[in-house]
């Protein structure tokens, strides 16, 4: 098993808001035999900073990968951002010459070059490539039957799909489906799944967001889901932290419950919901938690 | 001739296309310095008629006998230039072109000197060859005054109808049961409305019965071999089960079939019987019986009963042809959106394509002639039209499909003509195209019938769980605002593309295909019609997607350029064949037949004891034989082994090893180099082409003589691998010899880079760009001083070499 | 900063138009393909703000960088509307990365017009001073041991500093304006 060995990119919101991801992603990761190497003195992967200037923002990256090719590791991210964005800067700065020697000459000033030998995963990525649909079936201890629940892959995992690659597709993406199968619940389909949860804007307007976010909730609960499964914590953030704020704006309610797909995978391998932090959530998931007992 | 070589050169500006780059005063000077050259002039466009004249009057008053004129590519006006001093008195094949527009004015605008400096070195090359050039008669070879129209859709029908009538044998070949193509699928068509079958219907029929017309169904083209006026073609004709001349086209058997299956022809939205015809105005009206399906109840042996018409024994038939001239009419497929599409073409039942929608608002056709919903059955009161599913993107197909706005219109004028205001008509479009005779008013009367016009591009669509219908997404751009409107029923006009076995198509009959997939057309312009093989034609929509009018217009002019071969009792072909040296041949003396085996066209003959030879009607002109004789006995007339050795010395007379000396295949690389002129893609100026008519051409020697002159690196350019040499497999003959060749040359101490191979098609503008920037870059980075000390290693093997041979 | 809408309304005139502007767009990764968009509006169509949004409008952001209205743009709050979710991108005809585009303009307004929204000042400033975007509360930070995770390990501040000065970011930030929130209302900026 020393293949699943991966550099181990935690990012910044992870460990600001959501050690419940964390927690998860590292326990059931453990129990498929993926061994997470901690990345020294990383940073920001640049994902806010690409805005305002893109240059930092790739040089950031840029030197989040050189960590990475220092160690000759690939990396593993939890986060659809950090994926993205160093997945991007990865294959950008790769492709563009100009470009890379540009970016290179700013890493000059902390010893620094990019090289372009590694790649970044996001753990949906290691999970299905990597640790394969057989493992995982071996490891479900307690399948999820009669659960029903609806996905939210999230945009940056598949898009532009000329740059992420992995077979998904980003216009009916069923990797994350198949994922949820494995566990033995049910994902249903709901209307305009591909729809965007609108946080990266949450900083500067914060109706607009709502008002997706509103749109997603509506469909989801029309669709009969008892949970929706996010792979990204931007994602999570938007549909659990703020699903009371947005019932509120709205004057409804939705109660749906938001996990983590290691959450959902955690609780079918036996994990107990509180290995899992699952009583960390916003929305608490009682009602499911009570159906799988 | 007693005389020497007077040599004339003509420099053109070809108005600021060759002056704005290339200083065609210099090379004019230049040329007058050059061995042989009495007489240099140059003018603004040397093909116009002053320019000619000019050629015609300098022949004369300086006793010119050769001419060379540096203008333009030879594919472009090799043939002009060869008349005009043939109206002289010259022989034609006393003059040669130098390509200095092309090939240098067009790919180097950024460098004028170093243009300039190249273009010398063309002229000096295009001099040394006219030095040695002799005259040539051109060879006559009989036409077999049939042709094969391959293909019977409209345009086929056209083509043989047109033929037949001018008293020609034709043998159309259509793989599929029945003739017609899609013009047979349609219900009217626009934009007179007329039923489709009906104005074709009765030319289907003329062509069943026309006595010079024979008709082959349900068949294959497997070979096609020969040239012009001389073409063997291999059919197979599948087995019907049915004896055609028993057949009596009754449908007594259909009645009594018990098994359906979907039928192709109603975009498999209906049936058909395993014994049936597509279509009731199927011709030929015979039946077949599909043994996918077919249980074998022989209910149908009882109900044809005496006529005995049905044979479950039948096998394929192989038939072979020779006719003179061929006619491709293979028509388009329509592109069908892919799993996960976002218009939900096949997860949604109520998005259809527009083909689909032409067999539901056919009478004739699956639901008789009534626009219902496939969730329900019901009419949709909301119809949405989507134009440009597939076309105008560059993730499918870049092109427009051209007929897809008329078509669209006539949809939207069928629903109104039925349904008036029961029914709301959108059509979503970028541009309504509409640029022929009676086309924008027909778009004018969808808009005065009410049919809605929103500009912007439909971006998903997300079908309502409870009713079916289905919510549309786009931007009114002219609005300004992203809109979305739900509608009963989604009509998808996809795009049309090349037919699935174009690939096939083209790989048996030689002929080229575009970027796009369609066939390619001779010239764009000048020559829409023809195709590079000298004796076929295209019509129709194989060539790019076409309406009726114009696949009819391209079927009469494809006729008309086939009879010019057809009403001739013979045909000139050009005269650059083979001839072998029979005091040279080693077939006298060993077992030899090299040159017999690896002739493409199986045109030389080699029996023991005797010197190969040559039937000169058979061969193409393409120079592989001269390449592979081990003992230089063959040569090719106008690329003679004297001839490149004069050129390659020529071009690398001053700075070699600055120099990629380049061997390219006529019909490929070399157009390819035509054509990044033409795109003006730019390439440093180190190139200089030899042209050859196929890449099977290029002897080692020449090869090992730009090495011994010192060549910086080299490069031979060929049709791809495996079916795009234009004489079958020169391409293949070419790589056995150089993959031996560069094994060779490592091991004398060449770096590999230095000597390169690429496949390199017409359409690849881009790539042979490419090609010559990366030779140009690994030149510099091996250097002037690895190239030197690498070639002078080599050059003692070489030149012992050659003294063996008696070079 | 007038919001797109109504500008729209007054006309173009010679003076207002720069058609080198969108070569100035072209040099930015990304925006490469700006002139070969024919407006078929599906970036709009597709875009979860543009439904929900009278101003923003991706189509419109490409028609006028290719037109060279550059006043209308840069500088226009409504830039940091776009999600960068890329369905646009996915879904453009002519491979015109309009998210590009508008991460493009979003530079040039902060390069040109020296101002950004509060935000995105506040998580630069962070990343300059921390190496992470979120300045990581001491008690959080301490309650990793207890969950059991490895400590959060410190970011190289030293050498995410010298990538600031190198690009030239470091001065831009000092010096930025900012503004907090982008009216949907008006199109306008708030506070």
């Amino acid at each position: 098993m020393a293949d699943l060995e991966y550099l181990f990119f935690l990012g910044c919101l992870i460990p600001y808001r959501l050690a419940s991801y964390e927690v998860s992603a590292r326990k059931v990761l453990n129990k498929l035999g993926v061994k997470l190497v901690e990345m020294p003195d990383f940073n920001c992967c640049g994902f806010p900073i690409g805005p305002v200037n893109f240059d930092l923002a790739l040089s950031l990256a840029a030197r989040d990968l050189c960590l990475a090719e220092q160690k000759n590791l690939n990396i593993l991210t939890l986060c659809n951002g950090c994926f993205g964005t160093l997945n991007d800067a990865n294959k950008i700065l790769k492709e563009d010459e100009e470009l890379r020697d540009r970016i290179n000459s700013y890493l000059q000033q902390v010893g620094m070059e990019f090289k372009g030998t590694v790649t970044v995963k996001h753990i949906v990525h290691v999970l299905t490539e990597d640790v394969g649909s057989e493992k995982l079936k071996e490891q479900v201890k307690k399948p999820l039957t009669g659960l029903r629940v609806a996905q939210h892959t999230g945009c940056h995992l598949v898009r532009p799909a000329s740059h992420v690659g992995h077979g998904d597709n980003p216009e009916d993406p069923h990797v994350l489906k198949e994922l949820i199968r494995l566990t033995g619940a049910e994902c249903v389909e709901y209307t305009d799944e591909t729809e965007c949860c609108g946080n990266p804007i949450i900083g500067v307007n914060e109706d607009l967001p709502f008002e997706i976010a509103k749109e997603k909730l509506d469909h989801v609960k029309a669709a009969g889901a008892q949970a929706l499964i996010t792979v990204c914590p931007a994602c999570h953030m938007m549909y659990d932290f703020n699903q009371p704020r947005i019932e509120r704006a709205f004057n409804t309610s939705f109660r749906i419950p938001v996990l983590h797909y290691t959450q959902l995978l955690g609780l079918a391998m036996g994990f107990s919901p509180e290995d899992l932090r699952l009583n960390e959530l916003r929305v608490k998931p009682t009602e499911l938690l009570s159906q799988i007992q | 001739m007693s005389q020497g070589p007077r040599i004339g050169v003509f420099v053109c500006h070809c108005g600021l296309n060759i002056a704005g780059v290339v200083d065609v005063e210099a090379v004019t000077e230049y040329a007058r310095t050059l061995p042989d050259v009495v007489y240099a002039v140059h003018n603004r466009y040397t093909c116009s008629d002053p320019g000619q004249e000019e050629i015609r009057k300098a022949i004369k008053e300086h006793n010119l006998n050769r001419v060379v004129v540096a203008a333009c590519s030879p594919r472009m006006h090799e043939f002009t230039f060869r008349r005009t001093v043939s109206e002289a008195g010259l022989n034609p094949y006393l003059f040669e072109m130098a390509n200095i527009r092309e090939h240098c004015s067009w790919c180097h605008p950024s460098t004028p000197e170093a243009a300039t400096e190249k273009a010398k070195d063309i002229v000096k090359m295009a001099v040394a060859k006219a030095r040695l050039l002799g005259p040539l008669e051109p060879i006559e070879v009989p036409v077999t005054n049939k042709a094969l129209v391959l293909g019977g859709g409209i345009a086929g029908i056209n083509a043989a109808l047109d033929l037949a009538e001018m008293g020609f044998k034709v043998y159309m070949v259509e793989k599929k049961e029945s003739i017609g193509g899609h013009m047979a699928q349609l219900d009217k068509t626009f934009p007179t409305l007329d039923c489709s079958i009906c104005i074709e219907g009765p030319k289907m029929v003329d062509v069943s019965r026309h006595p010079n017309i024979e008709i082959f169904s349900f068949t294959d083209v497997l070979s096609v071999e020969g040239f012009v006026g001389n073409f063997k073609v291999k059919l197979r004709k599948n087995a019907r089960y049915v004896i055609e001349e028993n057949c009596t086209g009754c449908g007594e058997c259909r009645d009594v079939c018990p098994i359906e299956y979907p039928n192709e022809w109603d975009m498999n939205m209906g049936v058909r019987k395993a014994i049936s015809v597509p279509f009731d105005q199927a011709v030929p009206l015979i039946y077949r019986i599909n043994k996918d399906y077919c249980i074998e109840c022989y209910k149908c042996v009882d109900a044809c009963g005496d006529r005995q018409a049905i044979d479950f024994s039948r096998e394929p038939e192989e038939v072979e042809l020779e006719v003179g001239t061929i006619i491709v009419t293979t028509g388009y497929d329509i592109y069908l959106p892919e799993e996960g599409n976002v218009y939900g073409y096949g997860k949604y039942s109520n998005v259809i394509t527009s083909l689909e929608f032409e067999r539901l608002i056919l009478a004739a056709g699956p639901t008789g002639g009534h626009v219902i919903r496939a969730s329900d059955g019901k009419r949709p009161k909301v119809v949405a039209f989507i134009q440009c599913v597939g076309s105008r993107d560059i993730n499918k197909y870049p092109y427009c499909s051209g007929f897809c706005c008329m078509y669209t219109l006539k949809h939207a004028i069928q629903l109104k003509e039925h349904y008036g205001q029961d029914v709301e008509v959108y059509i979503f479009y970028m541009d309504v195209r509409s640029n022929f005779k009676g086309y924008e008013e027909f778009y004018m009367r969808a808009r005065e019938m009410g049919v809605n016009f929103v500009r912007g591009r439909v971006s998903r669509i997300l079908e309502v769980p409870e009713n079916k219908n289905l919510i549309i997404r786009a931007e009114d751009t002219l609005l300004g605002e992203p809109i979305e409107l739900e509608a009963e029923m989604v009509v998808l006009a996809t795009a049309a593309k090349a037919c699935d076995d174009a690939a096939e198509v083209s790989r048996i009959l030689n002929i080229t295909r575009g970027t796009d997939g369609f066939f390619m057309e001779s010239h764009p312009k000048l020559k829409p019609i023809d195709t590079p093989v000298d004796g076929i034609f295209l019509a129709g929509a194989c060539q790019g997607p076409k309406d009726i009018p114009y696949s009819v217009s391209q079927g009469s002019g494809a006729a008309a350029r086939a009879a010019t071969i057809l009403s001739k009792p013979s045909v000139k072909i050009e005269p650059i064949v083979s001839v072998v040296d029979p005091e040279k041949c080693r077939n006298t003396r060993v077992k030899c037949g090299i040159c017999a085996r690896k002739c493409p066209y199986g045109a030389i003959r080699a029996e023991p004891g005797k010197p190969a030879e040559v039937i000169a009607a058979m061969c193409h002109g393409c120079g592989t034989c001269v390449a592979e004789c081990p003992a230089d006995a063959i040569t090719q007339m106008h690329f003679t082994d004297a001839q490149v050795f004069a050129q390659i010395e020529a071009a690398l007379e001053n700075n070699p090893e600055d120099k990629i000396m380049g061997f390219c295949c006529n019909w490929c690389s070399y157009a390819g180099a035509d054509l990044a002129g033409t795109s003006r893609f730019e390439y440093p100026p180190n190139l200089r082409v030899v042209r050859v008519m196929c890449s099977g051409r290029v002897d080692r020697d020449f090869v090992l003589e730009a090495f011994r002159k010192g060549a910086g690196m080299v490069l031979i350019g060929a049709c791809h691998l495996p079916y795009d040499c234009h004489y079958i497999d020169g391409n293949w003959k070419m790589k056995a010899r150089m993959e031996a060749l560069a094994k060779m040359l490592e091991k004398l101490g060449l770096t590999p880079d230095r000597f390169r191979v690429e496949y390199i098609s017409a359409a690849e503008g881009v790539k042979f760009a490419e090609v010559i920037r990366d030779m140009a870059a690994k030149m510099k980075e091996i250097g002037k001083e690895r190239i030197k000390a690498e070639n002078a290693k080599l050059k003692p093997f070489i030149d012992r070499m050659f003294a063996r041979k008696g070079r | 900063m007038a919001e797109l809408q109504q500008e729209a309304q007054e006309n173009v005139k010679p003076e207002k138009i720069d058609p080198k502007f969108k070569y100035e767009v072209m040099k930015h990764p990304g925006a490469e393909k700006i002139q070969m968009c024919f407006q078929c509006g599906t970036c709009t169509a597709d875009c979860a703000i543009a439904r929900f949004s009278d101003f923003y409008k991706p189509r419109k952001i490409a028609r006028i960088v290719q037109l060279g209205l550059k006043n209308r743009l840069l500088g226009n709050p409504m830039l940091w509307l776009c999600t960068t979710c890329f369905t646009c991108v996915d879904h453009c005809p002519q491979g015109v990365e309009v998210s590009s585009i508008v991460r493009a303009l979003r530079n040039m307004s902060v390069g040109n017009m020296n101002e950004m929204p509060f935000i995105y000042k506040v998580f630069a400033s962070n990343v300059l001073k921390t190496g992470y975007v979120y300045l990581m509360p001491e008690s959080r930070l301490k309650r990793r041991g207890a969950e059991g995770l490895p400590p959060l390990p410190k970011s190289n501040v030293e050498h995410v500093t010298k990538l600031f000065e190198a690009t030239g970011f470091l001065e831009t930030l000092e010096n930025a304006s900012t503004f907090k929130n982008v009216n949907l209302k008006t199109g306008d900026q708030d506070g």
